[in-house]
C-alpha cells in the first residue's frame, strides 16, 4: 500500500540513517581535526595566516550559530549579542583574574551570567521586529557604558590585561594549535547540538512562531516562553564565545564589544544563511578571512607599499566593506551564501536572484 | 451544574471600541455533536472563536471547557486542553513542508526538551518517530498523504485548507472550531469535507463549524446557532432555524436593503 511506504520512507530510521544525516558534519570534523597539520604549506605562500585566525572562525560560529537561532529560526532580531560576548569575556576574565578560578570553570560561570542578564531583559521579547531591535541596541549601549564606567571592576577604558590562558583541569593550554582545537571541539559539539536542536519539535516550534504567533499558539507553543529560552540559550553562546575570546586575547576592553561587534555578527548570520545552522561558519570565515585576504592581495602581486596602506586604513574601511558585502548579498543571494549554494547544487538553481524581477529570492 | 455541559458559554462579551463585536453570547455544544454558528458578514462569529481559544479575551462572560472556567487562558493552555482551530484567513507555516506543519500540531502533546533533543536521546528518537508517524496519519486522513515532502505554500487553496485542518487534528482536540472551512472550494471538496466532518464526528471529535454554505450547514449539523450584529438571533436545530423570520430577516433583510439602497 502506498500509504505503508510513505510511512516507512519517512518515519523509520533506516541502517543508512545515520551516515547520510552525519556525512557533511563527519566531512568537516575531519577537515577541522587536521587542519592545523597542513595550513602551514597553505599559510606561507599566500600571506594568511591561517591557523590564528580560525581561532576566531571557531569563536564567531559559536556566537552565529546562537543567533541564527534566535534570528534565523524563530524570527527575533538581536543588537545585543556583542553585549552578552563583552558580559561573558569580563565575567569569566574578572573570575580568573580576581578570584582565581580556573579557567575551564570561568567559562561556564561566564555562560550562565549571560543566561541570567538575557533572562533579566526578557521582557523585551514581547517586542517586536524594529521595537525588539531598538531595545536590544538600547541593551548593547548600557551594556558598553556600564562595562566603560564600572572601573573599579573592569578598569574602565584601560580594559583588562594579562588574563588567564585557556585550561582543563591540570593543563594550561598556551599554543596556537592548543586553542584551535580547544574552541573547535566546543564550537563543533554546539553545532550538533544545534543541528539536533532545529530538527526536533523545538526547532519546528521556532519556525512555526515566527511565521505566525497566532497559529503556532493554537498548535500548544507557550511562544513567548519559547523566545525567552532561545534568547537565553543564544545569550549562552555568546557568553561562552566571549569568554573563549578573552582567555586566547588575554586582552579586552570595552571597546571590542560596542554595537559594531553586533552588527557584524548579524551580518556573519545574513551572510551564511538564515535558517542555516552551517551556514553559520560560512558567516564567521568570510568576515574572518576577507579583510586578510583583502590585505594579502596586494602581496600576491608583490605590492608591498599597498599592503602597508591598507593595513593601516583597514579599519577604518572594514563597515563600509561589510556594507557593501551585506547589500550585494541582500539583492543578489537574498537566502545567503550556504542556502543559495546548495539550492544551486540541488535544485540546479542559480543562487543569484534578479532583483528586479517582483517576488523572487526567498 | 457546568460540568454537566462539554461547552458552555455565558453571557460573553467582547467590545472593540464601541463596536460590540460579540454581545452577551450564551450557548453550549454537547459533546460529539456538530454544531454550526451561522450569521452574515461581520457578525462576530470568528471574533467568538478567538474568544473561545484564548487568541482575545473577552470583556466579561465565562467560558465553561469541560467543567473548567477558561476564560484568561492563554491560547497555547487552551489547546494543551484539547481544543483546536482551523483560521478563516490561511495561517499555515508557509516555509515549512507539509509533513512539519502536521508535525507541529503534535506540539502540544509531546515533551522533549532542550537536552533531550540536542543529544538525540532514546526518548526524543521515539518520541519524533510517533510524532511523524500520527501526523502522517493524519495527513491520511484529510487525504494529503502523497503531498507530504511538498512545501506547505505550494498547495492548492484548497489543499492548504485541508492541511490546516490536519494540522488542528494532530493536537488530538476534544473540540475542534472550524472557520469557514468551505470557502473557496468546489462542489466536490466540499463534499468530500462533509465525509471528513463526519469522520471526525466518528473519532469523537465534537465540532464546532462556522460556514457561510447553508447547503452544508443544513446537511452536517445537529443544532445551529444564529449570530447577527454579535448578538444570538435564533438557536435549534436546522429546519427551525432556517424557517425562523428573524434568521430570514437577518439574511434577507440585509440583502432587501442593500439592493434598495444601491438601486
Ligand atoms: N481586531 C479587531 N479590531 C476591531 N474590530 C474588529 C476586530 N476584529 C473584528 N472586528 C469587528 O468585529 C465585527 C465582527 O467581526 P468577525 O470577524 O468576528 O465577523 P464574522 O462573523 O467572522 O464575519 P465573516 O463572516 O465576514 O467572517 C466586525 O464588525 C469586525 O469589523
Ligand atoms: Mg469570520
Amino acid at each position: 500500500m502506498k500509504f505503508k511506504r510513505l510511512v516507512e520512507r519517512i518515519a523509520l530510521t533506516r541502517p543508512g540513517d545515520f551516515l547520510r544525516r552525519n556525512l557533511g558534519p563527519t566531512v568537516l570534523l575531519i577537515f577541522l581535526l587536521t587542519f592545523p597539520l597542513w595550513e602551514g604549506s597553505v599559510s606561507g605562500p599566500v600571506h594568511i595566516k591561517f591557523l590564528e585566525r580560525m581561532r576566531l572562525v571557531g569563536i564567531y560560529t559559536i556566537v552565529a550559530v546562537g543567533l541564527n537561532l534566535l534570528l534565523g529560526y524563530a524570527g527575533q532580531v538581536s543588537l545585543g549579542h556583542g553585549a552578552f560576548m563583552g558580559i561573558g569575556a569580563y565575567a569569566s576574565s574578572l573570575l580568573a583574574l580576581r578570584a582565581h578560578v580556573p579557567v575551564y570553570l570561568t567559562i561556564l560561570m561566564a555562560m550562565l551570567v549571560a543566561v541570567l542578564i538575557s533572562l533579566i531583559i526578557s521582557p523585551i521579547l514581547r517586542l517586536r521586529g524594529h521595537y525588539l531591535a531598538m531595545a536590544t541596541l538600547g541593551f548593547a549601549i548600557i551594556s558598553f557604558v556600564v562595562l566603560r564606567e564600572m572601573t573599579w571592576l573592569t578598569k574602565g577604558n584601560e580594559g583588562l590585561m594579562g588574563i588567564p590562558k585557556l585550561s582543563l583541569p591540570g593543563v594550561e593550554v598556551r599554543t596556537m594549535g592548543g586553542e584551535y582545537y580547544f574552541i573547535w571541539i566546543i564550537a563543533f559539539l554546539i553545532l550538533i547540538f544545534s543541528r539536533n536542536l532545529v530538527n526536533s519539535r523545538l526547532g519546528r516550534a521556532l519556525k512555526a512562531l515566527h511565521h505566525s504567533e497566532v497559529a503556532a499558539e493554537t498548535m500548544g507553543i507557550n511562544t513567548s516562553w519559547y523566545k525567552i529560552k532561545i534568547f537565553a540559550l543564544s545569550a549562552a553562546y555568546a557568553g561562552l564565545a566571549g569568554a573563549l575570546f578573552a582567555h586566547i586575547h588575554s586582552f579586552i576592553n570595552p571597546g571590542i564589544f560596542q554595537l559594531n561587534l553586533s552588527i557584524i555578527l548579524l551580518v556573519m548570520v545574513v551572510l551564511g544563511g538564515m535558517a542555516s545552522i552551517w551556514g553559520s561558519i560560512a558567516g564567521a570565515t568570510v568576515v574572518v578571512f576577507l579583510p586578510k585576504v583583502l590585505e594579502a592581495i596586494p602581496y600576491w602581486f608583490g605590492n608591498k607599499s599597498l599592503t602597508q596602506w591598507f593595513s593601516n586604513n583597514y579599519s577604518n574601511l572594514e563597515p563600509m566593506i561589510f556594507g557593501i558585502v551585506l547589500i550585494l548579498v541582500m539583492i543578489f543571494m537574498p537566502s545567503g551564501l550556504t542556502r543559495g549554494l546548495s539550492d544551486f547544487f540541488r535544485y540546479r538553481r542559480s543562487p543569484f536572484v534578479n532583483p528586479l524581477k517582483r517576488g523572487s529570492g526567498i | 451544574m457546568n460540568e454537566t455541559h462539554f461547552l458552555k458559554v455565558e453571557n460573553l462579551t467582547k467590545l472593540f471600541g464601541g463596536l460590540a463585536a460579540v454581545n452577551d453570547v450564551s450557548f453550549s455544544v454537547d459533546k460529539g455533536s456538530i454544531k454550526a454558528i451561522i450569521g452574515p458578514n461581520g457578525a462576530g462569529k470568528t471574533t467568538l472563536f478567538d474568544l473561545l481559544i484564548g487568541v482575545q479575551q473577552p470583556n466579561s462572560g465565562s467560558i465553561w471547557f469541560e467543567g473548567k472556567n477558561i476564560v484568561g487562558y492563554k491560547a497555547h493552555q487552551i489547546a494543551d486542553l484539547g481544543m483546536s482551530r482551523t483560521f478563516q484567513t490561511i495561517q499555515l507555516f508557509g516555509n515549512m513542508t507539509v509533513l512539519e506543519n502536521v508535525m507541529v500540531g503534535r506540539h502540544a502533546r509531546t515533551t522533549s526538551e532542550f537536552t533531550q533533543v540536542g543529544l538525540r536521546l532514546p526518548k526524543f528518537l521515539r518520541e519524533e518517530r510517533k510524532i511523524k508517524e500520527e501526523a502522517l496519519k493524519n495527513l491520511e486522513l484529510v487525504g494529503l498523504g502523497l503531498q507530504a515532502d511538498k512545501l506547505a505554500d505550494t498547495l492548492s487553496f484548497g489543499q492548504q485548507r485541508l492541511l490546516e485542518l490536519a494540522r488542528a487534528l494532530a493536537t488530538s482536540p476534544k473540540l475542534i472550531l472550524l472557520d469557514e472551512p468551505a470557502a473557496g472550494l468546489n462542489t466536490y471538496e466540499i463534499e468530500e469535507l462533509r465525509n471528513l466532518i463526519y469522520k471526525i464526528r466518528d473519532m469523537g471529535i465534537t465540532v464546532l463549524l462556522v460556514e457561510h454554505n447553508m447547503g452544508l450547514v443544513m446537511r452536517v449539523s445537529d443544532e445551529v446557532l444564529v449570530l447577527d450584529y454579535g448578538q444570538v438571533i435564533a438557536e435549534g436545530s436546522p429546519e427551525q432555524v432556517r424557517d425562523d423570520p428573524k434568521v430570514i430577516e437577518a439574511y434577507l433583510g440585509v440583502e432587501v436593503n442593500d439592493f434598495g439602497g444601491e438601486g
